[in-house]
Parts: C-alpha cells; structure tokens; sequence
C-alpha cells in the first residue's frame, strides 16, 4: 500500500528527482536457473561536468519468478578519480506470465549503500510491456528515497520508456525516454542478442540520449553488454 | 433505472454475457516434447486471437522453448508440463525451437484467417 501510495505521489508530480536518470530501462521476465554477468556504462556530459559511471553485477533467478542481481557500482566525477562508488542489491518478481494478461508486469527493489558512508538509496517500483506487433513498449515506474549522514533524506520519482521494433533478434531499434524532475531525456536505442549455446548469450544495448527540456549541454552515452549462462 | 420486466430481461441478459465473456476461457492447444522433437511439429491456430499452448515435456532433461517470432521464452522442466500464452496475432508462420535441442527441437505455428477446428 505504502508502494502505491508513493507511485501515485510521484505520478501527480508532487515528488522530484534530480540525479542521473538514464540507466536501463527494465523488462520485467525472469527465467528459470537464469544466471548472468553484467556490465554497464554511462557516459554523462554536460556543459560544467563529465561524468563517467560502471557497474558490473553478478545475477541470478532463485525461483521461477525471483531474480536477484549484486552490483558493484564506480564512479568518476569532475572532483574525484574512477572508484568504488555504491553497493546494489536488487530484486525484480515477475507477477505475470508474457502474454498471459492485457500487458506484462513485474515489480523492483533496490537498495543502495554508498561505499564508506552511511547513506542509502531504496528504489521500488512497477515495470510494463505491452506488445504492439513487432513492436514492444516497455515502461519503469520507481519511486526513489534517500537517506543518510551527508545527503538529504527525499524522496524522487523517475520515469523510463522504450519502444522497440523487433527487426533481427541481433539488431532491434528503439527509442528511450528517461524523466525525472530536472531531467527529461529521449534519444535513439539499440539492443541486440547474439545466441552462443544453449543457454548461453550476449545481449547488448546502447543509448544516445539527449536532455531537451533544458537549454545547456547534456548528453548521455550508456551501453549494456550481459552475459547470460 | 428497472421499471418492465423487458427491462429487468436485457438487463439480466447483459449481466450473463459480460459474465459469460469474463469467464470465457483461452483456448488450449497441446504439443509434446518427446526425444528432444516438438510433436506436431506444426500447429494451427486462428488469427487475432489469444491461445494457450499447453507443452508437455517427456523428456529427463531440461529444455527452453525459444522464439523471436512469437517473442516468447519459456523454460520446460523434465517430466512437466508448462504452457505458453500466444497472440492475438495477423496470419503467417511462426517458427520456433528448443535452445539445448536446436537441430531436432523445431517447430512452426501457423496462424490462419479463416481457421476453422
């Protein structure tokens, strides 16, 4: 209830987010005995800052419809050299089978510790797809609060869209948009997956986003390579 | 407001269709998994419309139902059976495979306008 609660806050724009919004947009299917490895990338930059973020993560599905995932998070800023940045655990439930209701529908939770502070971050929140023939329209809902010695506790709403055509399953466009309070960025996307054995495969994606509701510089660069065995 | 029992009729009559559509039930088709080859290996369905396809898997090892197609990914346990929602989908052909079983684990879902059982 508090969940929801918090969601219908963030829809009627009574919350805000101001920290970096493009990241993944996320499906919500898990398979079972699913395991991957996971590196991502984001590239930020603005008119006064360059950001460089990485994160690798180890994955696993615990049940048919629990996949948990442990991230190690870096970060270079303007101010401080590539480090450790955060810790991440993160849980995504399937609650529908694909194809089953109207639309396909899962819910997250983070949590985040920032290394050698006692500050946190709990993300929850709703993840959509509907399929629209070749195409598919995937969409993030999270709710996100802070906390902790050195930041103000808030709570921040975010936003995340893709819409993807299904050409090749090595090549699929799309377009992303991200949102949050001071931040609304769109720009074109690609994901792909190239079969190894059985189970085993690479998926990839990439994202050129663009903020475009404020007039400075501020583009995005992000990429996603994941290793499912 | 019900004022003739002409009224009460459609209305009873609407109440048992909406519940008759709420309760109608997708339709199931059956396939087999059986040393490592999907039986038939070619099933019809109707166009524009949900189906399920209930999948029996025969087999002791494990399989994954794969297909970009269909768009769908489906884990198969040893021994069970599982089912996959399918559609609405335009008519055409709709290939799918097993990913531990490539080479014998194949199959095709055909969709068909005028289908008829």
């Amino acid at each position: 209830m508090r969940i929801v609660t918090l969601l219908l806050l963030m829809i009627s724009g009574l919350v805000q987010a101001d920290g970096i919004v493009v990241d993944k947009v996320y499906h919500p299917y898990v398979l079972p005995n699913e395991t991957e490895l996971e590196w991502r990338l984001l590239s930020r930059q603005t008119s006064e800052n360059n950001l460089l973020g990485q994160r690798i993560a180890f994955g696993k599905a615990i049940s048919e419809r629990l996949m948990v995932e442990a991230y190690l998070v870096g970060e270079k800023t303007a101010d401080e050299d590539f480090g450790l940045a955060a810790y991440e655990l993160e849980f995504r439930w399937m609650l529908t089978e694909q194809g089953e209701k109207w639309a396909d529908w899962a819910v997250m939770l983070e949590v985040e510790k920032i290394h050698r502070r006692n500050d946190w971050e709990v993300t929850s929140g709703i993840v959509f797809e509907k399929e629209f023939g070749r195409t598919s329209l995937t969409m993030n809902l999270f709710a996100v609060y802070e906390w902790g010695d050195t930041i103000k506790d808030e709570i921040e709403g975010e936003f995340r869209l893709k819409y993807r055509y299904r050409w090749i399953p090595e090549l699929q466009p799309a377009i992303e948009v991200y949102s949050g309070e001071d931040f609304f960025g769109i720009g074109p996307a690609f994901m792909g997956i190239f079969r190894i054995d059985r189970q085993e495969q690479i998926k990839w994606e990439a994202g050129f986003i663009s903020e475009i509701s404020q007039s400075g510089k501020d583009h995005s660069f992000r990429l996603l390579l994941e290793y499912e065995f | 407001m019900v004022r003739t029992n002409k009224d009460r009729f459609f209305l009873v009559s609407l109440l048992m269709l909406i519940s008759a559509s709420l309760s109608a039930k997708t339709k199931e088709y059956y396939l087999t998994l059986q040393n490592h080859v999907f039986v038939p290996s070619e099933i019809v369905i109707p166009a524009n419309t949900k189906v399920k396809l209930v999948i029996v898997n025969k087999d002791d090892t494990m399989e994954e139902f794969d297909s970009f197609d269909l768009n769908r990914e489906k884990v198969l346990f040893p021994g069970k059976k599982g089912h996959i929602f399918i559609g609405p989908l335009p008519a055409g052909r709709y290939e799918y495979f097993g990913e531990y079983f490539p080479n014998t684990a194949r199959g095709t879902i055909v969709v068909e306008a005028n289908h008829v059982d």
